[in-house]
């Protein structure tokens, strides 16, 4: 499964000490687990920590089966936090990862629990904060999460070594303060490659192949009163307290002296190297990150641990904070703590740096260089400062001389062949040529569908969660005068709309249509298995379906069309937008994620094409005579591959429609074109390679009776 | 401080090109020659189609150790990069228009290959962005610029863009790795690499050429040929037409090579007479660029195309050899299969107007959106899926008494009668009402719905012409009122509606 082939990383992960890993941050992260001795390991896929899932499914049977990891993929993230609950009575170490702060918020419910009743076994979630550029989700952050819920929160410095060093940390933190710890990491750190020095991987003491014997009770972990208020109590007179300690005694905060003793500057470990590159362009730092400028690094950002802050403060007239995200709790902790210690220093972060977005380096070279040029340092002048960040800037301005228009956006799209898009080419066609019925209100869903809502569909009115499109028209559907349509993906389906949809429709009576698109993987996060993929993640068979689960909800009104048959599926959403039939109709569009097909049947023609086997490739094609270039088809299909191309006709002007080499064939252009009536332009060719000796004196015979007749009519 | 320089490097790319690869092959590159190194990328949703960008950076002191491990950023600055490797030129525009390269310091290697951006494709006119432009700014933005059709090379070698775009970045020595660590760091990760490596060694003697040719970089462009490029036009016409064309003025001439062939190709000799009777007076009464307008417009528009039209179109022997060429088949067997679906009035249009002007009548009340339609799949290489086709080229005698013919030459004699008059008033208005023809285009439903803007552009055009003619004013009002329209329904169908409010305003002022 999965996007690309982890067997070389798969290899790496079995490394032992002082082999070294050559990889991407998330995988540096998946060998610590592996070196800390965790029992088990689950979460649920999500950028931009999916690697980590799809690494551990392929190492399932050479590396955790044999040292007694039970893996998981988790049926959603709250499943996947529910999984510490094993660490609140047993002593063993065990990790879970999701996207943050979407997955953050589906998992908070077992998370409270897990964080109010508190582990013996350490306990670290691996969040991917899916935050700024690259992010495929509403922008927050998960610290709140972590101060509501008292989860110690790490945010490392960006190298392999230090991620690999956190992770360890964050087991010893968590069984020093007995609660879950998050280990927060950043798209681009994900995704950094760099190298790791790999120590022996851990056999956890309570595994698979040493199983527990007894269950543990004791029921002051359990969460109801009396003993939640204990609980509570012990989060700040306990835990709390001991975490800070640990940090200090393990020294995860790294304060890095320097001669500019009257300024300094506190940030969040994970925004370590932006910054350093800023002290580096404006002339404060070398490129090995040796500054004059004092720095504290915040590696643990909660708990914060008040001496440290106030020792760092103490000399200080002026100190600035860089902090990404809203609220800034960080700046406001600083200033109370200064405030009550009675500090003579000024704090200053968001008002120099910006109230919100990520931390890129124009923004904090922005604010480094107000924050530097007002409070004054000797070690450069303030006109050397001012000079070096113009060198930088100065040809921003002229960027409007050369491009005038805005460049083209590119928003994320289906890819060629996409089984979902002729579904969106459906309901915009049916839209456009019936609006009485199509133009109604549409809740999509999370996934690769989402991309319906931009250009050229725009279709689907809101996006409010994963699996929720369906109770997202729960108010909208009895209010509104059309029968209202929801969207969402087999992914999505099993994440949450199967209860909080279709159950939450069915139980409400509920009279709207549901699409599902069936394409057998969740594919927007890389073709992770879902419940009706066939198999787990482990690859173990599992024979759920979609319409088994719908009838067992009592679901009377299903349908299920192929996704590329576009008169079929669009008829089938008339059908479901007029038919008589109260309660929730339901059509579920199949078709495999054509990314997965094309990834197992390229390889597999190409096998027999060199074999000399007769192979038929379908593509398509644009007769550019006969195109007049109106560009209709692009609007309704939007496929990659369906572009333009200047028309070889020298008296007309505008671009004309071409079918690129990418095409693969899914006939959803010429489908398009008939379903909305546009042209005549499209036509589909089998390419026959290797053709055996019939088919060649058939296409032989075809082709000069062909000729001839073609001689006549011209 | 001593320092190390650090070299930066971005590839801002589209989903699904290989940039992964590229960014994998750099740092394995850089590792095996011994520089410290890192990557990063931002993949996300962007992994499909979207925008995405991948980040290097490099020390150029090899012993790290020794001196302490530089710290890499995870984000280029903008304004101090050194190397932006763009693997598709409208993404060179974005890095620009995000600050990141500049004069002083950037040395931008870039494939000039377009893909197009949705919002490029949807437009109904012209929307691509301006590759001029983008030339331009890639010039005033770098130190070097290399830019090349990296695609072009690689499917003349087999292989990919990115492969070509790695040897471009070996041979333009924008970085200190040694040509032979790339090569190594191709051959170490194992996918395609006899390919790659041809690719590698084609984009390396690409860059290695333009150097030394610093300040002034050859944009070396498959580029599109421009439109109105007469010396593309119509090349090698016969006698007969050289004959035909004779009286007209040699400006005039290249569109009128291309015109003619067309339209006896279409109908006949005498059809190509008729064409020129209805270009003289326009000659006569206008100006060169109106008369090359209206000449361009109406050959294209003579020659609509109706059922017959696409039936001698899809028939063609060059057809099927073009379809060959174009999707590279070369020993194999093709069957071509075309989507036909005309709808009723693309059938009745090809019949007598006199026997079908009742029916017609009725039936555009009957359906007045979207009439019924015949959908079929031919399959035009089997003898009886070309012959049902084929058959149709024989109605084309009777396309002069056709009910299309009867429309559209009505609303021709329209546009030149609308034509006629604004000349008598202002060349630039004529030019104007010439230039809205270019709406009249598409088949069924968005052909009419097109027609239905042409005609009330001429109506609200000439309506408030007279208007102006009336009160003496200079015509712009209407010249810009014809711009305008015809510009915002090129936009696309979102700016239709503003296109007839605009109308509406004009006609009620």
């Amino acid at each position: 499964m999965g996007e690309r082939s982890f067997a070389e990383d798969v290899k790496q992960l079995g490394y032992g000490e002082g082999e070294i890993l050559r990889g991407e941050g998330i995988l540096a992260i998946t060998k610590a687990l592996l070196q800390s001795g965790v029992s088990y390991i689950g979460g649920y896929p999500g950028a931009p920590v999916s690697y980590l899932i799809d690494v551990l499914a392929d190492a399932n049977d050479p590396l955790l089966k044999p040292l007694g990891i039970y893996f998981e993929q988790s049926g959603s993230e709250a499943a996947a936090a529910a999984l510490l609950g094993a660490s609140i009575n047993y002593p063993m170490r065990g990790a879970v990862t999701w996207k943050s702060v979407v997955g953050t918020n589906v998992a908070s419910d077992a998370l409270s629990h897990v964080a109010s009743a508190g582990v013996i076994g350490g306990s670290v979630i691996v969040i991917g904060e899916d935050y700024g550029e690259g992010a495929s989700i509403l922008q927050e952050r998960t610290h709140s999460t972590a101060l509501k819920s008292s989860i110690p929160l790490l945010d490392p410095r960006n190298s392999l070594d230090s991620f690999a060093r956190f992770v360890g940390e964050g087991f010893g933190l968590s069984e020093a303060c007995h609660e879950p710890v998050f280990f927060s990491i950043r798209i681009r750190a994900c995704h950094m490659r760099g190298t790791l020095r790999c120590r022996d991987n851990v056999r956890p003491a309570i595994s698979m192949l040493s199983p527990l014997g007894a269950p543990s009770f004791s029921i002051d972990r359990i969460n109801l009163p009396p003993f939640t208020y204990q609980m509570e109590a012990q989060k700040f007179d306990k835990r709390l307290p001991a975490a800070m300690r640990y940090i200090v005694e393990r020294g995860l905060n790294e304060h890095f002296r320097g001669d500019e003793d009257h300024v300094g500057i506190v940030m969040q470990g994970g925004l370590w190297n932006t910054t350093l590159r800023g002290l580096h362009v404006l002339g404060l730092a070398d490129t090995r990150g040796r500054t004059p400028i004092p720095l504290l690094v915040l590696n643990a950002i909660h708990p914060l641990v008040p001496e440290e802050l106030i020792a760092f403060m103490r000399t200080k007239q002026r100190v600035l904070v860089v902090e990404e995200g809203m609220p800034n709790y960080i700046e406001r902790e600083l200033k109370a703590l200064a405030h009550e210690a009675r500090l003579p220093v000024e704090i200053q972060g968001k008002e120099l740096l910006s109230p919100h977005g990520e931390y890129v380096p124009y923004l904090v070279i922005g604010g480094l260089r107000r924050f530097f040029t007002s409070a004054g340092v000797k070690s450069q002048s303030t006109a050397a400062i001012e000079d070096r960040y113009h060198a930088l800037t100065a040809h921003r301005e002229k960027v409007g001389d050369v491009l005038p228009e805005p460049v083209a956006k590119r928003p994320p799209s289906f890819c060629t062949g996409c089984p979902e898009r002729p579904v969106f080419s459906a309901l915009k066609i049916l839209r456009e040529r019936e609006p009485e019925i199509g133009d109604t209100h549409v809740a999509a869903d999370i996934g690769c569908s989402t991309f319906s809502t931009q250009a050229p569909f725009n279709v689907g009115n809101s996006v409010l969660g994963y699996g929720m499109g369906l109770a997202s028209s729960s108010a909208v559907s009895p209010l509104f005068a059309k029968r209202t349509i929801s969207v969402m993906g087999d992914g999505a389906f099993w994440h949450n709309g199967l209860t909080n949809g279709v159950a939450n429709a069915m139980y409400n009576r509920q009279d709207s249509v549901l699409v599902i698109l069936d394409n057998f993987y969740a594919a927007a996060t890389g073709q992770h298995h879902v419940p009706s993929t066939g198999k787990n993640a482990r690859n173990e068979p599992v024979p759920m379906t979609i319409p088994q689960a719908l009838h067992g909800l009592g679901v009377k009104w299903v349908r299920t069309v192929n996704s590329y048959r576009i008169a079929e599926v669009i008829g089938t959403i008339r059908e479901a937008l007029t038919t008589r039939v109260p309660g929730l109709k339901v059509i579920i569009a199949r078709n495999e994620c054509m990314l997965e097909r094309q990834r197992r049947e390229r390889p597999r023609l190409r096998r027999e094409a060199a074999a000399g086997r007769q192979v038929v490739q379908p593509r398509f094609g644009v007769d550019p005579d006969v195109c007049t270039g109106d560009h209709s088809c692009m609007r309704l299909n939007g496929c990659p591959s369906l572009t333009l191309r200047e028309s070889p006709d020298p008296l007309r002007e505008d671009p004309i429609a071409h079918v690129d080499d990418t095409c693969v064939g899914c006939g959803v252009c010429g489908e398009v074109a008939h379903a909305a009536v546009l042209c005549p332009s499209f036509y589909e060719v089998k390419v026959i390679t290797n053709p055996t000796w019939w088919t060649r004196f058939v296409s032989r015979l075809r082709a000069a009776v062909i000729r001839r007749l073609a001689a006549v009519g011209t | 401080m001593t320092d190390a320089p650090i070299l930066s490097l971005l590839v801002p790319a589209v989903g699904g090109q290989g940039g992964g690869v590229l960014l994998d092959w750099i740092v394995d590159a850089a590792l095996v020659d011994g520089y410290p190194v890192h990557g990063t990328s931002i993949p996300g949703v962007a992994q499909r189609t979207g925008s995405t960008t991948y980040y290097v950076e490099l020390s150029c002191e090899r012993d790290a150790a020794a001196h302490g491990t530089p710290i890499f950023s995870l984000y280029p600055v903008p304004g101090a990069l050194d190397v932006l490797l763009a693997p598709e030129f409208l993404e060179v525009g974005r890095s620009i228009e995000l600050g990141f390269p500049s004069p002083g310091r950037t040395t931008i290697i870039a494939s000039t290959h377009r893909l197009y951006s949705i919002h490029e494709k949807i437009v109904t006119g012209r929307g691509i962005y301006p590759i001029e432009k983008l030339q331009a700014a890639a010039r005033a933005f770098s130190k070097r610029l290399i830019a090349f059709d990296a695609l072009a090379l690689a499917r003349e070698h087999g292989t990919e863009a990115n492969a070509v775009l790695l040897g471009a970045l070996a041979g333009s020595g924008a970085l200190p790795i040694n040509a032979d660590a790339y090569r190594a760091a191709i051959r170490a990760k194992g996918v395609q690499v006899d390919a790659n490596l041809r690719g590698f060694e084609a984009g390396l003697s690409v860059a290695a050429g333009s150097v030394g040719a610093a300040r002034a970089p050859a944009v070396r462009d498959s580029s599109r040929r421009a439109p109105s490029d007469p010396a593309a036009m119509g090349a090698g016409a016969s006698q007969d037409i050289e004959r035909m064309i004779a009286e007209f003025a040699d400006a005039l001439r290249p569109v009128l090579r291309v015109a003619i062939p067309r339209l006896i190709d279409y109908q006949d000799r005498a059809y190509a007479e008729r064409f020129l009777e209805r270009l003289r007076p326009v000659v006569r009464g206008g100006s060169l660029e109106l008369a090359t307008t209206v000449a361009r417009h109406l050959a294209t528009w003579m020659t609509y195309e109706d059922a017959v039209r696409v039936a001698q179109l899809k028939t063609r022997a060059a057809r099927f050899e073009r379809i060959r060429r174009d999707k590279g088949v070369g020993e194999g067997e093709i069957v071509v299969t075309d989507f036909l679906k005309p709808d009723l009035d693309e059938i009745y249009g090809v019949l007598p107007y006199r026997l079908v002007s009742p029916f017609a009548r009725w039936a555009q009340r009957r359906w007045p959106h979207g009439r019924p339609t015949l959908g079929q799949h031919v399959k035009t290489t089997t003898v009886s899926g070309f012959l049902r086709v084929w058959m149709l080229t024989w109605l084309r005698p009777l396309r002069p008494i056709s009910y299309r013919a009867h429309e559209e030459h009505a609303r021709i004699e329209r546009w030149l009668a609308a034509i006629a008059r604004c000349t008598q008033w202002d060349d630039g208005l004529a030019c104007e009402v010439g230039r809205a023809a270019q709406l009249v285009k598409g088949y069924g439903d968005v052909r009419r719905r097109m027609a239905g803007h042409f005609d009330r552009l001429l109506e609200s055009v000439l309506r408030t012409a007279e208007r102006e003619a009336a009160t003496g004013e200079k015509f712009e009002a209407s010249r810009s009122l014809a711009s305008r329209y015809r510009t915002l329904v090129l936009q696309g169908p979102d700016s239709e509606a503003a296109a007839v409010t605009l109308a509406a305003e004009a006609s009620a002022r």
